[in-house]
């Protein structure tokens, strides 16, 4: 290309450049791909232009260097590959072309010698640097290189620069579709991630039952984003483990099936997704090994941890696994969490259904036990109710019996046996019905002095003072207790420690109360007979259970067992190392009582007949401080004419308080006495009240209850 | 009869009924039974003038005035019987053992509530009242 003849081959070359430069810009400009563009680019110069080598060189992202992007020939590739790239203003013409925004001509090996040392492209001997700039953005540079010496011109920058324009605009048309491409894929990934979201909302919605729900979601995930695995946890109660309740395939139903489950707070993906209320993402097998060495799940390369959250509830996490490599972007995390969050309501909905359909069963269950519970009570009732003749007319029998003995004496005696066995049963029947509605009926716990309801009921019992021993701890609390049925159930014990000592030589029952931990009083009732046989422990506290023979129906203790257990206590039993069986019974200590003072009536004169006992002392006190006078006396002497109320205990030591309230009736006192029972029954209220007592009541363990003296 | 004793018996339970009648029958009493309030009431309104009762006995638990099953239809029965009668001594029956019924009845003015269970304690107890209403004729 060497001139010949300077002007007329001028006007010559320059159009024979402009037209190779028009035809690479045709060329080219149709490119859209960049790195085509660029390759296809220095091969069409060099074809169009005749040179040795062309290259194309691009900024990188700091701007500091200038990045081979595409060679011509071998030597061109070979660059690439290495990475070759020249310092932008640096010496190189590259760098200075770039540097000076100005195209740089160098001819000849001898005038710039460095130039030319390119070990690839040995027979250079012209170069031409031109700078590729769009608008006032330079975003690179071309080099044009020939075999002869001097092969440019200060003249052929204009043509050739002219086509490094069209280039760099054609490289920059290539790279903003590219751009575009990529907005483009990834708003319709957006799309069609939030079109499976929706199917997956859409389908999982309509399922109520959490098994089914939990199970069909992970396949739905699975087909509609394609994924290799899906799987949901859950988390336990305590919020401690994420726990794997449904899992995409056979390798989900092995892990659920092995109970897998992963710490919250742990290093897992679920268990980091779930602590830091956040989608987590692991790409690749190197970045994170960690994460893919799940032996069931060998193909997962991409994998995404998405937390279940309902309103500001975790209740668990997703995790969604792709066996290709970077599947996940933080762009996918917004439509993904989407999908999880129409997951975590839909599985709420299915938890509350079943919370409501548990709370539902449990209500039918209490119903039925309630109806059951009834039932048998009037079954009890009616069976007593039907039984209820039977003694009397053994009894009837029995007398007419007696006027026909005179004429067949065998007979008569063996009828009468007979009726012997007909009474005992019925006998037996009504003591069950007793036994089976007593603990039934309704509590109403209140604070008690437990040392005075066993007392009484050691009184009742008729129990000689010579075989109980009383140990009583000092300052133990009152206890909360329905004291007509405790009264019972200590008397079932008493009873069986009475029978337990019978033929012993010299029989003894001790009575230890004490406070006892948790919040409780114990009471043990000890007695030095046979003690209970070791296989019998157990059994006792069944109902129709005894060691006792025939004539007892075995329920006193288990009635004693009910109704510690509804006063919400308990009952053990044992034997003691030294011989004999202990019962002990705990109960909840009442709560300290409220400072509200008792409306309690001043300047009375008050007699309490009563033994010299805890609670008497507790009410001469109280009685006494509200501004009263009391007397206390262990049984009547003379006319007590000079009080206001007088107060008996219903269980008095040495006397029947009925006989005791006859004597007040003839004195005309009977009208102001109130009878004072820890227990309570029926037919004892209503002989106390037609004994002419004021009023018959339970007798009062607080201050306040006291009142009731003078209602 | 001048003397002869009347008792009124009012319970739902015929079995129960029966063997309480036999039972005061043999005592030697002049019995007349009821299976609810509202025949009870009958039965005594009509021998208020002729042959007024001397004790009365009621079931708590049976059909009350209306014939509608009733817990407290003894003690309705009770008010009704002792506002025709007020001196009638009434034995209120019941197969419960419940302080608080047994207080109201003594409260409308019964003489005793009865636990069933032991008739041979129910016929001791209306020898008792019975007593008790001689001494207390004595004294008048």
């Amino acid at each position: 290309m060497k001139p010949e003849k300077p002007d007329e081959n001028l006007a010559e070359r320059r159009a024979m450049l402009l037209h190779a430069g028009a035809q690479v810009a045709r060329s080219s400009t149709s490119i859209l791909d960049p790195e085509r563009l660029l390759e296809t680019t220095v091969d069409l110069i060099c074809d169009a232009f005749g040179f040795y080598y062309a290259g194309v060189f691009l900024l990188d992202e700091t701007g500091s260097w200038a990045v081979l992007h595409a060679g011509h020939g071998e030597a061109g590739k070979r660059m690439v590959a290495e990475g070759h790239k020249l310092k932008v203003d640096g010496h190189s013409m590259i760098g200075r072309a770039t540097g000076e925004r100005r195209a740089l001509i160098a001819l000849d090996v001898g005038e710039e010698p460095v130039h030319f040392k390119n070990p690839y492209l040995p027979d250079t001997r012209s170069e031409m640097a031109l700078p590729l700039i769009v608008g006032d953005t330079l975003i690179g540079a071309l080099t044009v290189q020939s075999t002869e010496e001097a092969a440019f011109s200060e003249d052929d920058i204009t043509s050739l620069q002219a086509m490094a324009d069209q280039l760099a605009i054609a490289i920059h048309n290539a790279r903003l579709h590219r751009e575009n491409q990529r907005l483009l894929a990834r708003f319709e990934r957006r799309t069609r991630l939030l079109a499976a979201a929706a199917e997956v909302g859409r389908q999982v919605t309509s399922i109520l039952d959490l098994e089914v729900l939990l199970n069909n979601t992970v396949d739905i995930i699975c087909d509609a984003y394609g994924f290799y695995y899906a799987g949901i946890f859950l988390l336990d109660e305590a919020g401690e483990w994420a726990v794997l309740r449904a899992g995409h395939g056979e390798a989900g139903k092995r892990m659920v099936a092995e109970g897998h489950k992963l710490r919250v707070g742990g290093h897992s993906m679920i268990g980091s997704a779930i602590s830091q209320r956040k989608a987590r993402i692991a790409l690749d097998v190197g970045e994170e090994p960690v994460h893919f060495k799940n032996p069931y799940l060998p193909h997962t390369r991409s994998e995404m941890a998405l937390p279940l959250i309902v309103g500001e509830t975790v209740i668990g996490a997703l995790t969604v696994q792709s066996v290709e490599e970077q599947a996940f972007s933080a762009y996918d995390i917004t439509s993904l969490q989407a999908m999880a969050d129409q997951l975590a309501v839909a599985l709420r909905n299915a938890q509350l259904l079943r919370e409501l359909e548990a709370a539902h069963a449990e209500i039918v269950r209490t119903k039925t036990y309630e109806a059951l519970a009834t039932a048998t009570l009037e079954a009890i009732h009616w069976i007593g109710n039907k039984a209820l003749p039977i003694t009397a007319s053994v009894e009837r029998l029995r007398q007419d019996l007696q006027d026909l003995a005179s004429v067949d004496p065998l007979r008569v005696e063996s009828m009468g046996e007979d009726l012997d066995i007909i009474a005992q049963s019925a006998r037996l029947i009504m003591d069950v019905k007793e036994h089976l509605i007593g603990p039934a009926r309704e509590q109403s716990p209140r604070p008690a002095l437990l040392e005075d309801v066993v007392k009484d009921a050691v009184t009742q019992l008729g129990l000689k003072p010579d075989r109980v021993r009383f140990a009583i701890a000092p300052n133990t609390p009152l206890v909360l207790a329905d004291t007509t049925h405790l009264g019972r159930a200590l008397a079932y014990v008493l009873k069986n420690a009475v029978e337990a000592t019978e033929g012993v030589a010299a029989p003894q029952i001790t009575i230890s109360i004490a406070p006892a931990e948790g919040n409780t009083v114990a009471v043990s009732i000890a007695d030095n007979g046979p003690g209970i046989p070791e296989e019998a422990l157990d059994k006792i506290w069944a109902a129709f259970y005894t060691t006792k023979g025939t004539t007892h129906a075995g329920l006193g203790l288990s009635a004693a067992l009910q109704i510690l257990k509804q006063l919400e206590g308990d009952i053990y039993a044992r034997n003691l190392p030294e011989g004999g069986a202990c019962f002990e019974m705990r109960l909840p200590a009442a709560a300290p009582g409220t400072a509200s003072a008792a409306a309690l009536p001043a300047g009375k004169r008050i007699l309490l007949l009563d033994d010299d006992d805890a609670w008497s002392a507790f009410a001469v006190q109280t009685l006494e401080q509200a501004g009263n006078q009391v007397t206390r006396a262990s049984q009547l002497e003379g006319v007590p004419e000079a009080y206001d109320v007088i107060v008996l205990d219903n269980a008095l030591a040495a006397a029947d308080s009925l006989d005791v309230l006859r004597r007040l009736r003839k004195a005309g006192c009977a009208g102001k006495t109130v009878v004072v029972a820890s227990r309570l029954w029926a037919e004892r209220a209503t002989e106390l009240l037609q004994g002419g007592a004021k009023d018959v009541i339970l007798k009062p363990y607080t201050p306040v209850g006291m009142e009731k003296l003078f209602a | 009869m001048e003397d002869e004793i009347r008792i009124l018996l009012v319970d739902d339970e015929p079995l129960v009924r029966r063997s309480m009648e036999k039972t005061l029958i043999r005592a030697g009493m002049d019995v007349e039974t009821a299976a609810g309030a509202r025949d009870g009431l009958a039965r005594f309104t009509a021998a208020l003038e002729e042959a007024p009762f001397t004790l009365a006995i009621v079931d708590l638990h049976m059909p009350d005035l209306k014939g509608v099953d009733n817990p407290d239809a003894g003690l309705e029965l009770l008010s009704e019987l002792l506002a025709r009668q007020p001196a009638l001594p009434v034995i209120v029956l019941t197969a419960f053992d419940e302080v608080e019924r047994a207080k109201e009845a003594i409260t409308r003015g019964a003489r005793a509530y009865f636990v069933k269970g032991r008739e041979a304690g129910l016929l001791e107890l209306v020898h008792t009242i019975l007593e008790e209403e001689d001494k207390e004729g004595d004294e008048k």
